[in-house]
């Protein structure tokens, strides 16, 4: 190792890390703008991305010269930013910063989703519009392309950096984050303020997705998944702050750069022989940066004295849970014995997905923490079963019991962090965490699936075969078998009836007093500490066993099976149908991606999965606009009686803040009671 | 008679249904400072988030220059010359005084000079960030700021709130020097009736959502317990009134 080499490296590192400095400028715009912790600003870039490739290649029909592929871009990218204003920030602007949030996972999937239905899932070759060429700096080629990412970010940055010091449209926004009601008593207007931001934001994707093309090709996943990255840079700016940002956001670029460097190294650890370094420690990385941040930045994403909402919806107490589990179990159980076998793969998955979601159930709806990373935590559980039998010949029932364990341990280790970080911190810290543990957990030979996927054994007892390859094949005939999917139903039922119990439970109650908030409950005696991480460890262990069920059905498992879209998607459709009952769980396990519903568009319409995911996106922003509690709560509320609508202003509480610790504060402006559905 | 400014004609408001004031009438005239009494929960506050248009009336009429002012949502207000500060300040602990003379909507002129004048105090706190300012001159900069736009009607939620007795004696009569001085209305929300009644043209009681009480400040400043009296509504009890007074 030279120390040239490494200024070489360092100096590359300045390509992905201006991208991701030019994202974390989206994330900090979204933030101070509009309030939003924006995960859609990778897409968005992404977007901008296929759009010029699409007018470069002919895609559309006609071919474009450069200057006018880069104009028409920009302008897509302006009514990008508009139309993200409109659908997705302006009707949410009274909303909790968590559906906030969720809104912007609600685009993203609707822009991967769409990207793949257009062009495929396979990365393109992106006609460069930066000058090619190289420059021999310390003994090595640096592509000169790299500089000119580096200037145009940075003169970027400063260019906000100025607006928001010196302008009056920076000023007025920054009043308008800090309070909005009274920045309208000044005669400001927070909606032309968001917009200009948000139009801001968009077009700094634009060309952020631009440059992107001279260092890597277009592709659904690469730039989307930047934000974790540039998440962690705006967390050291404290989501405010553009100097910070960049500096951050080109430091991760430069350190990943290294860390390619170093893999070239016989000491740098390798995974499945000599030659094949570690993967996803680039990730492991980004996440052990963030959480970093987050201590540094005292595990806190500032609030605003914004006017805002409830948080979580409702989650009402089970109505007789034993006739609906004997009701609908029975329907269930027959159906897995009759349907046609493409029918009863989806149907099973769904079942699987119902049992996620039930984890989902437990730390989102009932102790109020959203949390990416439950799907991760079963892809453990799988991959634990897979290793044990493949390494050690320990098989059913014991792999998948010690594979649950391992799920709920991990499970509660990653619940120490979230007992000082909530809401939206919440979410970042697990996005990053699904995203490391998918590529460094899964994604490695020795302990994950590498790329070829790890063999999971059927699941047998007494020597007696019920997993999906079982010789029995039901009405419908073909595998799965039905066995497998009555062995995963009556796990369902079990699951299910066991956090409707909960739900009536003291430990329940304390967990409810725990969501809605946290020091009330800490003040009438409740132990807030030990019921989250009693609820981590619940929800764990549920994530456990719909992962091992995972790894059983489909006999071999990969990174991608546990994945940051499977648990977006599940989140996704999970709030769409309602995440806080054990009905709504059910419900939206039908619907995500792979289940039955997926399954019937294909072989009914021959509509893929992609489709489901693009509506779904949409389907979730409007869900979070008019049922704020998800559909499934009108079944225990009935419809709301008049359509939700944005509340008057006047229906708000102001109160005079509490002065933060830093000597910054926001007026507590909170919403007095409501009607409808979600009050 | 001096220009009328602001009439409010039997209006109704309140929060969800349930009206908190009920049919109140108060009027405010060029360069006049009125005051607004009552006790806690009467209905003050919500009577000046209904005329700057944060909350909408349930029945009545907001009339500004003569103009209804149904149809114009708060920041339109705002620009039409209404200054409300709101009870919290409403000013941006992340900015500083001078960030804050400079903060407004595009095209607002906006006269530093008049900050300072009426403040001087402020002119070395320029840099500082108002969250790091004291409850005083945290006031002083609410009012400086609003002042500064040159309102033509000038709402203020206590002024008094977490202020000593003497700053208070100090900042109202500026406020009466500038009603003077630019011919703008002031309504003046304000729990210190003895400083109040020194500064004000005339003066409302409101009590549980009524006006019970309406008078020129001259008149109450001779006979204070008539406030008093008048705040615990038809059924005053005399020993309270004395000690409270
Ligand atoms: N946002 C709100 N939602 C529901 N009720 C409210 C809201 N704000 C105020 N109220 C109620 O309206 C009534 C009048 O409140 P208001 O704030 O106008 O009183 P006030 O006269 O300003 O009192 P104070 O002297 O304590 O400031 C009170 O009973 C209060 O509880
Ligand atoms: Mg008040």
């Amino acid at each position: 190792m030279s120390l040239n080499q490494v200024l070489v490296f360092l100096l590359l590192g300045l390509g992905s890390g201006g991208l991701i400095a030019g994202i974390g400028m989206g994330v900090v715009l979204s933030y101070r703008g509009a309030g939003v912790i924006n995960i859609s600003v990778g897409a968005i870039a992404m977007l901008a991305g296929f759009c010029y490739w699409a007018l470069r290649t002919g895609d559309f029909g006609i071919t474009f010269a450069a200057p006018w592929a880069v104009t028409l871009t920009l302008i897509f990218a302006i009514v990008l930013g508009l139309f993200f204003e409109g659908f997705c920030v302006r009707p949410l602007r009274r909303a909790s910063p968590l559906a906030k949030l969720v809104a912007t996972l609600g685009f993203l999937l609707s822009a991967q989703a769409a990207v793949i239905l257009a062009f495929g899932e396979s990365a393109r070759p992106q006609p460069a519009i930066l000058p090619g060429g190289t420059v021999l700096l310390f003994g090595g080629a640096v592509q000169i392309n790299r500089f000119w990412i580096f200037g145009i970010l940075l003169a970027i940055t400063l260019l906000f950096a100025g607006i928001f010091r010196w302008t009056k449209f920076g000023l007025g926004t920054r009043a308008a984050a800090e309070n909005e009601a009274n920045a309208t008593l000044f005669g400001l207007s927070p909606n032309r303020l968001s917009l200009v931001n948000t139009v801001a934001m968009s077009l700094t994707m634009g060309i952020v997705g631009l440059l992107a093309a001279s260092i890597q090709s277009v592709d659904s996943q690469t730039l989307p998944l930047m934000v974790v990255p540039a998440l962690a840079a705006a967390m050291f700016g404290s989501f405010t702050s553009f100097g910070i940002t960049f500096v951050a956001g080109l430091l991760i670029g430069m350190a990943e750069s290294l860390l390619t460097y170093f893999e070239t190294f016989s000491w740098f650890p390798t995974s499945g022989g000599p030659g094949n370094p570690i993967p996803g420690v680039q990730e492991l990385m980004i996440f052990v940066i963030l959480v970093i941040a987050m201590l540094f930045r005292a595990s806190r994403i500032p609030g605003r004295g914004d006017i805002i909402d409830r948080r979580l919806p409702a989650a009402p107490r089970p109505k007789a849970p034993m006739k609906g589990a004997i009701r609908w179990g029975a329907l269930a159980a027959f159906a897995i014995w009759a349907l046609p076998y493409g029918f009863r793969e989806g149907l099973i998955y769904s079942l699987i997905a119902t049992i996620s979601l039930f984890s989902l159930v437990v730390i989102t709806g009932y102790v109020g923490q959203l949390s990416v990373v439950q799907i991760s935590l079963g892809g453990v559980a799988g991959f634990t079963v897979s290793h044990l039998f493949t390494n050690f010949g320990i098989a059913f029932p014991w792999a998948g019991i010690i594979g649950v364990i391992f799920a709920i341990v991990i499970g509660v280790i990653s619940g120490f962090p979230a007992l000082r970080v909530r809401g939206v911190g919440l979410v970042v810290v697990t996005l990053a965490a699904t995203d490391a543990i998918q590529n460094f957990g899964f994604g490695n030979t020795t302990w994950g699936a590498g790329n070829t996927g790890a063999a999971v054994p059927s699941p047998s007892i007494f020597g007696f075969n019920f997993g999906s390859n079982a010789t029995f094949h039901g009405l419908g005939g073909g595998e799965p078998s039905p066995l497998f999917g009555w062995f995963t139903l009556l796990l369902t039922i079990i699951i299910g009836l066991l956090i409707c119990n909960l739900r009536r439970s003291g430990l329940g109650q304390e967990m409810l007093a725990v969501r809605a908030n946290e020091r009330a409950a800490a003040a009438t005696g409740i132990n807030v500490r030990n019921v989250k991480l009693i609820g981590f460890a619940i929800a764990s262990g549920i994530a456990g066993v719909s992962g091992v069920l995972l790894a059983y059905s489909y006999g071999s498992i990969t990174a991608d099976s546990y994945g940051t879209l499977v648990a977006l998607n599940f989140i996704a459709f999970g709030y769409i149908i309602g995440i806080t009952t054990v009905p709504g769980a059910v419900q939206a396990a039908v619907g995500v991606p792979g289940g039955l519903f997926a399954f019937a568009l294909l072989d009914w319409f021959g509509l893929q999965g992609n489709w489901l995911s693009f509506v779904g996106g949409f389907l979730l922003v409007l869900t979070l606009i008019h049922r704020p509690g998800g559909v499934a709560l009108d079944i225990f509320y009935g419809p709301p009686k008049k359509p939700f609508k944005e509340r008057p202003l006047g229906r708000m509480i102001f109160r005079p803040s509490p002065v933060l610790a830093n000597g910054a504060a926001g007026a507590d402006v909170t919403e007095g009671t409501t009607a409808g559905v979600s009050s | 008679m001096a220009e009328s400014i602001l009439e409010i004609e039997k209006m109704s408001a309140g929060y969800d249904q349930a009206d908190v004031v009920r049919e109140v009438s108060i009027n405010v005239n060029a360069g006049e400072v009125v005051a607004l009494f009552g006790p806690n929960g009467a209905g003050k506050t919500t009577t000046l988030r209904v005329i700057s248009g944060i909350i909408k009336p349930s029945g009545g009429q907001v009339r500004y220059h003569g103009q209804d002012l149904t149809k114009l949502s708060p920041t339109k207000r705002a620009r039409a010359g209404i200054a409300h500060v709101p009870e919290g300040r409403g000013i941006f602990f992340g900015l500083t005084v001078a960030e804050h003379i400079r903060l407004g909507y595009r095209g607002e002129v906006i006269e530093p000079e008049v900050v300072y004048e009426y403040f001087p105090a402020l002119r070395e706190l320029r840099d500082r960030a108002a969250g790091l300012l004291s409850g005083g001159e945290q006031q002083m900069l609410a009012v400086a700021r609003n002042l500064a736009r040159r309102p033509k009607l000038l709402l203020i939620d206590e002024l008094s709130l977490g202020l000593a007795p003497v700053l208070v004696e100090r900042l109202l009569p500026v406020v009466r020097q500038y009603a003077l001085d630019s011919q703008c209305g002031v309504l003046l929300v304000e729990q210190h009736v003895a400083l109040a009644v020194e500064i004000a043209d005339r003066c409302y009681v409101l009590s549980h959502g009524d006006i019970v009480l309406h008078d020129s400040g001259a008149a109450l400043k001779a006979d204070p317990d008539l406030v008093v009296a008048s705040y615990m509504g038809q059924r005053a009890l005399p020993d309270e009134a004395e000690a409270t007074a």
